[in-house]
């Protein structure tokens, strides 16, 4: 008997909580669909780096666990206190608590197994779908396959029954304390206004919206960024938006109380009052949302800054098919040209000096005026730091300034597609990373770069031309020197580029990488690092491994950005969903309690189709706050976030338009919820009861 | 005197085919401006299907209802709000205040949806909170004041727009006897001084004593109607009576 009536609540509760039900097959399949990325064998065997991936997404799920065990916490919390009346009658009828408390946590975990089932079916479909972003991500050809792992399905299985474990703890604890008396009566209670010390909370809007403005110039302004100062940042974040709600209720409140034009404009009053105790009786759950929104929010516009680079600096970050430092200026390259000569047709190459002639103008400039660096490189009285800058653990410069002969520089500017220099008697050239020079301007009026009789040369010009500055041909920068000056230098470190007649085999930089000892390289991945290699000073993705094969680091840069952007929009998913599904089913059960609200309306003279307007109005504003606060918080963050993106990658998208799309997307998940609560309010409300 | 509202061979059903019920069959009646005309009725005999009729918040199956020139029964969905917002009150058993808004705010709202100016809005508030005393209580919400405050405030707000028809249902079912009685004495003094036309149904006799005129209901059908004319509220109470224990008690089917 008992199974019946738990299996005839379960479907009603499905009907009633319909949102919430599908939410969490969303979950479900979200959950399966990510997972399945990291048990997926045919990434395995395409990348070593899989197991980045697998770590992100491991992450991700971590939180996706907490925030929606919340979400199962408060849905059982619920729907039990909606059910009261029914709890009552079972025990007046002579249950036993213990036997309702089982019979609720039976139909808790029927509904949590049902969602779980559809949820696998969708959550194939979404595998699918997934595989073939994440391989047009990676640029390959993505033949549908199911994957259906035991490893994925018991991942997924146990987070999702994490989330049941943590939700459902506290549930017998509660039907302990029940007594018959208050749950019969609790749905008759009307909501309880109090409205005390509205004068004073108040004022917490304003100061909300102050701290918030303070925040924000903290962001922009503050420099010295710690550990403690990011904790009391994020604390005071919160505090902002929790504060916010409260003093919103008492600012509407006052100014009803006032009576404010406002208040006698059409139904004002009905729907201030609505949203005022709406807010008042909920700013913590609303505090709450607005915190996952911004999360969400800012999780896919990170998502997007990593796209954009993607999109955007990959292809310009190497020029050549093939780039091969070697630290050894004796190096003649032979057994490299073994291996391209075995495993690849080479159409064009070029091996040249990069040289150095002990002096470093450039460096010392850099150093001492890119944001980046402050004041590391600077004495007390504001001279550069000559002991600092030319010791080994520069990490962005080598020791001294890089040069290279003039010849050696038009023959590779030819074969990445660029016309020739020239250079006049006693000049050189600046050929400076784009995204620095975007920074720094012309500063060769400001350094002297010697030439070979010890006088100084003529700066001829700045190129920005993308020409694989992250170490190889110098560090950020490079000066084109003549021939015959560059030939009084001494050799720094010797490469080799060249340039394929077809796409390079999958395996060439293995091959490459296979021929240096382990123990003379550092590793990172399957690659060599090279400790004497400088990076140059981009920031988030820089490639400085001794050997570059354009066609294999691209998919693996690719992948490795798209783990990023994958395991960011997996949690910003289920943030937005878990949000929705809270504001939705509170609006939902609301109109089911407080229909005779609405029939009041009707009562005093609103026609059907003005109650269905007061309705929008009231579900426009209630979705619409948390929204557009989030947005708010999130946007000044993020913002700061693209800026800083732009300046440290060389990105060039507007740092607002990182936010604007992702705010766009989110808006059209927003709507779909937002129609199906309006859909189902409507319903509730206005039609009669019994038809 | 011009009829000011009339009932026309009203009948409502409900269901249909083999299953129907009558709930008002054939009725037909008169209110005159400024009347206070009472409705009784054991429970199911159709009362309360007759006032939600009359205050077109349910339509009938055959029949008129005239209001002056005007036939409600053939009045669209949104011509039927119009005319409910600026001719008819209501006051409820249940009080049906809203719970969000304070006592005052209950009334402004019937106010403001009539596009009034503030000023004006905000006297007439005035005016009616005194009228029914429940000035003191003003800022308070409806959970925290009395049933009969309550259903003062909802006669205030009834009244607000000055209606054309006053509806009450049951307005005492949910008060103890000293706040009914004093409810019922403000209708009256609304239907003497401000010479409102007030609808009543009711199944409580001391109510009932209050009208001027009362119909009795029974399955449907109207089959008594006393009027008070000049006699004295007791006298018209023990008329009631009279007219009730030769029903049966509460017009009730007894044996």
């Amino acid at each position: 008997m008992l199974n019946k009536l738990a299996l005839r609540n379960v479907l009603r509760s499905a009907r009633d909580y319909m949102v919430y039900f599908l939410t969490m097959m969303l979950v479900t399949a979200i959950m399966f669909a990510f997972h399945s990325l990291i048990f997926s064998e045919d990434l395995r065997q395409l990348f070593e780096m899989a197991l980045l991936l697998a770590v992100l997404i491991g992450l991700a799920s971590f939180f996706v666990v907490l925030i929606v065990a919340w979400l199962i916490n408060y849905m059982v919390r619920f729907i039990l206190e909606k059910r009261s009346r029914e709890f009552g009658i079972y025990l007046l009828i002579g249950m036993k608590k213990k036997e309702i408390a089982r019979l609720y946590l039976r139909e808790s975990l029927l509904l949590g197994v049902g969602a779980f089932g559809g949820g696998l079916l969708l959550g194939l479909l979404l595998q699918q779908i997934l595989m073939a972003i994440l391989y047009s991500c990676i640029q390959m050809e993505y033949r549908i396959r199911l994957e259906w792992n035991p490893g994925c399905l018991a991942t997924t299985a146990a987070c999702y029954g994490g989330c049941y474990l943590l939700a459902l703890l506290r549930c017998r604890r509660r039907f302990r304390k029940m007594n018959i008396h208050a749950l019969m009566n609790s749905e008759r209670q009307n909501e309880q206004i109090k409205e005390s010390r509205v004068a004073a909370r108040r004022w917490l809007l304003p100061l909300s919206g102050l701290g918030l403005l303070g925040l924000g110039l903290m962001l922009f302004f503050y420099k010295n960024w710690s550990n403690v100062t990011i904790l009391g940042f994020l604390a005071g974040l919160v505090l902002v938006i929790y504060l916010f709600y409260s003093g919103l209720a008492a600012r509407i409140v006052c100014y009803v109380r006032k009576k404010g034009n406002g208040v006698f404009h059409g139904q004002n009053l009905f729907l201030l009052r609505q949203f005022a105790s709406k807010v008042r009786t909920l700013h913590f759950t609303l505090g709450t949302l607005t915190s996952l929104f911004a999360l969400a929010l800012l999780g896919c516009a990170i998502a997007l800054m990593f796209n954009d680079f993607q999109n955007q600096m990959l292809a310009v970050k190497w020029p050549f098919d093939i780039q091969i430092f070697s630290g050894d200026t004796e190096e003649d390259f032979r057994r490299e040209w073994e291996v391209l000569e075995r495993e690849a047709h080479v159409e064009e190459s070029h091996t040249y000096f990069i040289y150095q002639n002990g002096t470093n103008p450039v460096n010392t400039w850099l150093c001492t005026h890119l944001r980046i660096f402050g004041d590391d490189y600077l004495n007390s009285d504001g001279t550069p730091n000559q002991a600092e800058i030319t010791s080994r653990d520069t990490w962005a410069y080598y020791r001294f300034d890089t040069y290279i002969a003039l010849s050696d520089y038009n023959r590779i500017r030819e074969m990445t597609g660029l016309s020739a220099v020239a250079l006049g008697e006693g000049e050189y050239l600046l050929h400076l990373k784009e995204r620095v020079w975007n920074e720094t301007g012309d500063f060769t009026g400001e350094i002297a770069v010697s030439g070979p009789d010890g006088g100084t040369l003529r700066p001829a010009g700045i190129r920005t031309e993308p020409l694989s500055q992250d170490g190889h041909n110098g560090a950020d920068y490079l000066l084109v020197v003549s021939d015959e000056a560059a030939r009084q230098m001494t050799p720094y470190y010797r490469m080799l580029v060249a340039n394929l007649a077809e796409k390079a085999p999958g395996t060439l930089q293995q091959s490459l990488d296979a021929l240096e000892s382990r123990d003379s390289y550092e590793d990172f991945g399957s690659h060599r690092v090279l400790d004497s290699m400088a990076s140059g000073t981009d920031q988030i993705a820089v490639y400085v491994y001794k050997n570059m094969v354009r066609d294999n680091l691209i998919p693996e840069a690719k992948f490795l950005l798209s783990s990023v952007i994958f395991a960011l929009v997996y949690v910003g998913l289920v943030f937005v969903c878990v949000a929705l599904t809270v504001l939705s089913v509170q609006q939902l059960s609301d109109s089911a309690r407080y229909r005779f609200r609405y029939q009041v309306l009707h009562q005093i003279g609103l026609s059907r189709k003005e109650i269905s307007g007061v309705i929008l109005k009231q579900l426009a504003l209630f979705y619409l706050c948390p929204i557009l606060f989030a947005a708010l918080v999130s946007g000044i963050i993020s913002v700061y976030l693209g800026w800083m993106f732009n300046f440290y990658t060389g990105t060039h998208t507007a740092a607002a338009g990182y936010f604007g799309v992702s705010f766009l997307m989110f808006l059209s998940v927003y709507g779909v919820y937002f129609a199906v609560t309006y859909v189902g309010f409507q319903r509730n409300v206005l039609t009669e009861p019994g038809s | 005197m011009s009829n000011y509202i009339q009932v026309c061979d009203v009948e409502k059903y409900y269901g249909n085919g083999s299953n129907a019920a009558k709930a008002v069959d054939r009725v037909s009646f008169q209110v005159e401006q400024g009347e206070f005309v009472g409705v009784m009725g054991a429970s199911g005999s159709g009362k309360t299907t007759l006032l939600n009729m009359l205050s077109t918040i349910d339509s009938v199956t055959a029949g008129h209802i005239y209001y002056e020139d005007i036939d409600i029964t053939e009045l669209s969905e949104n011509k039927l709000s119009e005319f409910r917002k600026q001719n008819l009150g209501f006051v409820f058993q249940e009080y049906n205040l809203l719970d969000t808004l304070t006592i005052e705010e209950n009334i402004l709202l019937a106010l403001t949806l009539h596009s009034r100016h503030k000023a004006e809005i905000l006297g007439r508030c005035q005016e009616l909170l005194s009228l029914l005393g429940i000035e003191d209580i003003r800022n308070s919400f409806p959970y925290q004041v009395s049933g009969g405050q309550k259903q003062r405030c909802a006669c205030a707000r009834a009244l607000a727009n000055r209606p054309r028809l006053l509806l009450a249902d049951e307005p005492t079912g949910a008060l103890d006897s000293r706040s009914a009685q004093t409810l019922l004495e403000t209708f009256t003094d609304m239907n003497r001084k401000l010479n409102a036309t007030i609808f009543m149904v009711t199944h409580d006799a001391f109510s009932a004593s209050y009208c001027g005129r009362i119909l009795f209901l029974k399955d449907g059908r109207i089959f008594h109607e006393l009027r008070r004319g000049r006699k004295s509220r007791r006298e018209f109470l023990n008329e009631i009576l009279d007219v009730l224990s030769l029903t049966g008690g509460e017009l009730s089917h007894a044996e």
